[in-house]
């Protein structure tokens, strides 16, 4: 699967984009990612799969593109 | 004869000019079903910061999302109001202070449709669309912008 960073997060992982394996949910993904990147821990942020925003834990399918959003700030 | 609408793009490369601005508002004169037009425009403001004065905004999106999004608020503020046009452009990339980052426009047979429509979508813009600014100071440091 496609992770995709914004914003803030691009700066705190230093990329725009990571391919990940074998993360079956949202927890899973998440409870990887703060092992990986412990600061995530302190920000706020939500999850899109497939580009539409999940909240709780939620399955994600074969190939998806799960992105990492910080509250918007558009406008 | 509704007329089947799709994701249409928002965004503008840098700044949103006043002769774009103009030209849409000239784009309207043969529709002359239309009563009232609504607009607003966003400008960046030189906030001052710890760090410093805010000098421009660059914004980025998940761009995909964001337009998937805009169409289907679009949708919906077009079927809560009787509008006859409605357009949104949101700049991407860098936008000095005092130039405009976002540019909303209804337009409806009556005024009350247009502004009530235009000040639904600002505020579902600021708040749905996967766009983030982050603040370019004087001293060339940033801070990423939080909307209120």
């Amino acid at each position: 699967m496609k992770i995709l960073a914004f914003g803030k997060i691009v700066e705190l992982l230093g990329k725009t984009e990571l391919e990940l394996d074998n993360m079956p949910n949202t927890d899973i993904l998440l409870g990887f990612l703060q092992q990986q990147y412990p600061e995530l821990k302190n920000m706020k942020f939500s999850l899109a799969v497939n580009k539409k925003q999940v909240t709780g834990n939620t399955e994600i399918p074969q190939g998806a593109e799960v992105a990492l959003l910080p509250p918007f700030s558009g406008g | 004869m509704e007329k089947k609408r799709t994701p249409k793009n928002i965004f503008v490369e840098g700044a949103i000019s006043p002769e774009k601005i103009a030209k849409s508002i000239a784009n309207h004169s043969s529709k002359t079903d239309i009563g009232g037009h609504s607009i607003f425009l966003g400008q960046v403001r030189a906030d001052q910061k710890e760090d410093g004065i805010v000098k421009a905004i660059e914004y980025t999106a998940y761009e995909d999302m964001a337009l998937q999004q805009a169409y289907e608020i679009r949708e919906a503020v077009f079927s809560k109001y009787p509008l006859s046009c409605m357009h949104i452009y949101h700049s991407l990339g860098e936008v000095k202070t005092g130039e405009i980052c976002l540019f909303v426009f209804t337009s409806s047979k009556h005024r009350k449709a247009a502004i009530d429509a235009c000040e639904e979508l600002v505020e579902r813009i600021k708040k749905e669309l996967p766009i983030w600014g982050k603040e370019i100071l004087d001293n060339e440091s940033s801070e990423w912008k939080v909307n209120t």
